[in-house]
Parts: structure tokens; C-alpha cells; sequence
């Protein structure tokens, strides 16, 4: 693969969930196809249940796909060699809970193949960039989101990826811990780092992302990126998706 | 070959962390220790009650520790997410899977020589105790230093876990399983220093309980990957009474009672025996954890 293909490209994937009896129950993604490129940022937006964390899971070779191709680095999600290049931080903070933060990084530099000494200082220094040294040797079940969120993230880097999945990455973070991540990630993108970051905040997305594709219903609503939109973020989303949302509160604010 | 003695470490930690793994060893230690210490239903067998009582610790918590171990390692990592960071990592879901259970296996050893060591300590010291009694004429007791050493392993790790989480936030449990897993390594070293023939005679059964134990655990891994914890566990219990019935062949209490032991070439032949079960098992987790959906 060269250095100006696609890292992943998603070809008419479906996704349908199915109960006990395989009887169909959501459609959860219909008919997406998208690319993301080496070295941009790539954010998946959507409101809620418009199937972002199921592709981003289809990508990650999570969930299989109903229907369609999905490819990573031109591989099978499912390949370890395609794995070994990214890295993810999941919608909610997955820590076990009975693991201090230093063998949370320990156990994740295991996954990824790093050496023991190596896997020693990139610890540390992943530690010391969250800010997570004083704390690295308290079990994570004690922590705050917060905290546990700095971790994920600290573990998601520690494979030194070249692309960075990120499902709802300021998700319960404070707004300086939210600054932080955001300017983290861009620092992490100038270095020439590929992220495809899913997020229903559009500050935060326009913040951070060249390029977005809006979801609405597992289908594209409409693609572009941010620089050539020719309004604000938050109203090209609207237009596309509409403001009734899920709630009508009219009615009672009245 | 790192990852997944990443996943094997990490799960031993998770099972050895477990407040049920220490409460099971405690009453596993209890049985062991206490159970042959009430002369008054020895019957003049004490060493026979003691190694009766210390087997069946082994087998019963043995058992317990090695299903809801494997169960509850298998359904956290499912129900809490954890698998999904796992597995968006260089490592197969098969990889992953045969690493889990090793590692819930890596962790029923630990609580085995535990409870192992624990009871030859108890069985030393009632032959101990029948020999003084033999000379005075008096009722066979578990011999005193071995008694203290058996209430030591029960006690004494509660202790330095409490101190060791107290003053350095070292995890409770944790310590205190490895403080047991110490304790009771020196007292049977001891104790297998005054018999020599102590360890060879009861290493064998011991390794048969031990066999038994990976094919229960294999299943309880394949059970708890397709289905929920309540479901995995009623599954590996009707395994265990449809198993129950052939335990005599694996216990031999008989042949240790007449003063022998069980050959290695029938343990040899009881784990040949065993591991085509504990391999489909196995086979058959790993088509699971594949084929499922990761959410």
C-alpha cells in the first residue's frame, strides 16, 4: 500500500441485527460507503442511533457486516496485521477494573507485541502525558470517568498506531480534560497520524476534523470537508438532518 | 506469542483477585485443616481423615473455582466491553480465547497447590500425631506444629493482605492469595522434608483432580462464551453430574488408604482420556468467540 491510499474504505455495507430466532430487528447501517485517507481526520457524526459505533465496530472487525466490503489498511478487518497499525478508544471507557493504570498500559503494550522494556517506557511516558503518573499504581476501578477515559486514551496510543479510531472521544470528559483531547488529537494528526473519530458534538468535530460524513438512519446523509462546507458545522448538519430530533419539546415549553 | 501471554497474565490476576476465589480457598483450607482436627469421628484413622478431608477440599473448591472462575473471567470481559479493546488488537479471537482459559487454568493451579500443600501439611501431622499416640497410649491429634502451620495459611494472609492494602495499596485479595500460595509451599516443604515419601505419594491423585479439573474448565470457557453466566454455570453443573458418578476412578482414596499410591502411567492414561473432551471443548469456544458479534 502507498502512502495516498485509502486507509479504510467501506463499500455498501449493511449491518441488520437479528434476535434469538435470527429474525431481523434493526437495520442498523444501509448502504454506507466512505473512504478515509492516510493522514486526515475523518469524523463520523450523526444524532444518536444513526449507526456510527456500528461502523466504526464493522471496521474494527468487531461486528461482522450483513452485506458489503470492509477494508483496512486493503486488508480483512479481522487480519492481525491490519491490527497491529490502529489503535481504539471505545464510546465508554472498557478498563478492568481489578488492574492498576500502569499494568492497564502494560497489559495493552502486551497486545500489541511491544517488548517488555519498551512497553516499560512507553508506559511511563503515556502515563505522564495523561497526567496519570501519581495515580499509575491505583486499581482503575477506583477512578473517575474522567481518569478512566485518560487511560483508554493512553491506551489506545500505546501501539504507536498509524490510524486511531475514536468512538465519542470527549465523551464525559470536563471542558479543560475535552480542550486537552482535542488538542491532543490534532497534535497527534499533524504528525501525520490517520483518525476517524465518531462524535455527536459538532464543536468538537469541527474543531478537529478536515473532512465529515453525516449519518442519519445507517445511510450518508451527506459528505464534505469542513473548509469547503461554506457555513457553520452545526447548520449544514441541521439542513441535512433536521432539527426535530427525537424530542418535541415545544409542546411543553409553550 | 506477547499478546497472549499478556491475556494468560491478566487473567490469572482476574480470577486470583476475585473475593470468591479467596472465600472458596478459605473454605477449602477450613475442610483441609479443621475437619480432621475433632478426634471424636476419626474413627483411629486420623491420617486417613486428614487425606480424605484434603482431596475432597481439593476436588468440591477445586471444582467451584476452576467453573465460576473461568465463567465469570469469560462473561466480565463480554458484559463489560473489555473484550472490545481486546480484540481491536493484533491478537485472533481464537488466540484470545485459548488464552483466557489458560490463564483461568494458570490461576485454579495456584488455588490447587494452595489447597494441596495445605492438606499434606495436615496429613503429615496426623501421622505425626498417630505415632506419639502409638507410644503413650493416647488419642491420635494432628501433630502441633503442623496444626499451627495449617491455621497459618488460613490466617495469616488475611493479615498481610489487610497491612500490605493498609499501608502500600497493594489489592486485598491478591495478596492474600499469594501470602496462602507461600505459606502453604513452606509448610509442605517442611513436612515433606521430615517424609519423603509424602510427596510421591500424594502428587499423583492430586495431578488426576487436576485433569478433571481443565476438562470442566475448557467446557465452562466454550459454555460462557455462547451463553450468559446463570446459563454457562447450569451447563458446566450438568456436566459435573453426569461426571460425578466415574470421580471414584479418579479419587483411588483406597489404594492411598492401603499405604500406596496411584501409578503415574494411570494418570498418564486418565489425561490421555481427558483431553480429547477438553480439546473439543476448546474447539468448539473457539468457533464461538469467532463467529460472535463483539458489542
Amino acid at each position: 500500500m502507498n502512502e495516498t491510499e485509502d486507509v479504510v474504505v467501506l463499500s455498501d455495507v449493511r449491518k441488520t441485527f437479528r434476535d434469538f430466532w435470527l429474525r431481523p430487528t434493526v437495520n442498523a447501517v444501509d448502504g454506507l460507503s466512505l473512504s478515509v485517507r492516510r493522514g486526515e481526520v475523518f469524523g463520523l457524526l450523526g444524532p444518536n442511533g444513526s449507526g456510527k459505533s456500528t461502523t466504526i465496530k464493522m471496521i474494527l472487525g468487531l461486528l461482522s457486516p450483513s452485506a458489503g466490503k470492509v477494508s483496512l489498511f486493503g486488508l480483512s478487518p479481522r487480519s492481525i496485521e491490519a491490527r497491529r497499525r490502529l489503535g481504539y478508544l471505545p464510546e465508554l471507557s472498557y478498563l478492568h477494573p481489578f488492574l492498576t493504570a500502569k499494568e492497564t498500559l502494560l497489559y495493552y503494550a502486551g497486545l500489541c507485541g511491544l517488548a517488555r522494556g519498551e512497553a516499560k517506557e512507553r508506559a511511563r511516558q503515556l502515563l505522564e502525558m495523561t497526567g496519570l503518573s501519581a495515580v499509575a499504581s491505583r486499581t482503575v476501578g477506583g477512578f473517575s470517568k474522567g481518569m478512566a477515559r485518560r487511560v483508554a486514551l493512553a491506551s489506545a496510543l500505546i501501539g504507536r498506531p498509524e490510524l486511531l479510531v475514536l468512538d465519542e472521544p470527549t465523551s464525559g470528559l470536563d471542558p479543560i480534560s475535552t480542550k486537552e483531547v482535542k488538542t491532543l488529537v490534532k497534535a497527534l494528526a499533524s504528525g501525520g497520524m490517520t483518525v476517524l473519530m465518531t462524535s455527536h458534538l459538532l464543536a468538537d468535530a469541527e474543531d478537529i476534523c478536515d473532512r465529515v460524513m453525516i449519518l442519519d438512519g445507517g445511510k450518508s446523509a451527506a459528505e464534505g470537508r469542513i473548509d469547503e462546507l461554506g457555513t457553520s458545522l452545526e447548520a449544514f448538519f441541521l439542513a441535512k438532518v433536521g432539527d426535530a430530533g427525537d424530542f418535541r419539546l415545544a409542546p411543553f415549553l409553550s | 506469542m506477547r499478546s497472549f501471554a499478556s491475556v494468560v497474565k491478566a487473567t490469572a490476576l482476574e480470577v486470583l483477585s476475585e473475593p470468591l476465589t479467596l472465600l472458596v480457598l478459605l473454605a477449602a483450607l477450613a475442610l483441609s485443616v479443621l475437619a480432621p482436627t475433632f478426634h471424636y469421628h476419626q474413627f483411629g484413622e486420623a491420617t486417613r481423615m486428614a487425606r480424605d478431608s484434603g482431596f475432597s477440599a481439593l476436588f468440591v473448591c477445586g471444582t467451584v473455582v476452576s467453573v465460576f472462575g473461568t465463567i465469570r473471567a469469560f462473561r466480565r470481559e463480554i458484559e463489560s466491553g473489555t473484550i472490545q479493546m481486546a480484540l481491536a488488537h493484533p491478537i485472533s479471537r481464537g488466540g484470545f480465547f485459548l488464552a483466557k482459559a489458560l490463564g483461568a487454568f494458570a490461576a485454579y493451579l495456584v488455588f490447587a497447590a494452595t489447597v494441596l500443600c495445605t492438606a499434606l501439611d495436615v496429613i503429615e501431622g496426623a501421622r505425626i500425631g498417630g505415632v506419639i499416640a502409638a507410644r503413650t497410649g493416647d488419642i491420635a491429634r494432628l501433630y502441633g506444629p503442623c496444626l499451627a502451620a495449617g491455621v497459618a495459611v488460613m490466617l495469616v494472609p488475611l493479615v498481610v493482605g489487610a497491612v500490605l492494602n493498609r499501608f502500600l495499596r497493594f489489592r486485598f485479595v491478591l495478596s492474600s492469595m499469594t501470602t496462602a500460595f507461600v505459606l502453604s509451599l513452606v509448610a509442605a516443604g517442611a513436612c515433606a522434608a521430615l517424609d519423603r515419601g509424602l510427596l510421591p505419594r500424594h502428587l499423583p491423585p492430586a495431578a488426576l483432580l487436576v485433569v478433571l479439573a481443565a476438562v470442566f474448565l475448557s467446557a465452562s470457557a466454550a459454555l460462557a462464551v455462547r451463553f450468559r453466566a446463570n446459563a454457562a454455570a447450569a451447563g458446566a453443573g450438568a456436566l459435573f453430574a453426569l461426571f460425578l458418578p466415574f470421580v471414584g476412578n479418579y479419587y483411588m482414596s483406597d489404594a492411598l488408604a492401603n499405604g500406596g499410591s496411584v501409578h503415574w502411567g494411570y494418570v498418564g492414561l486418565a489425561a490421555l482420556a481427558a483431553a480429547p473432551a477438553a480439546l473439543a471443548f476448546l474447539v468448539v469456544g473457539m468457533r464461538f468467540i469467532g463467529e460472535r458479534d463483539v458489542s
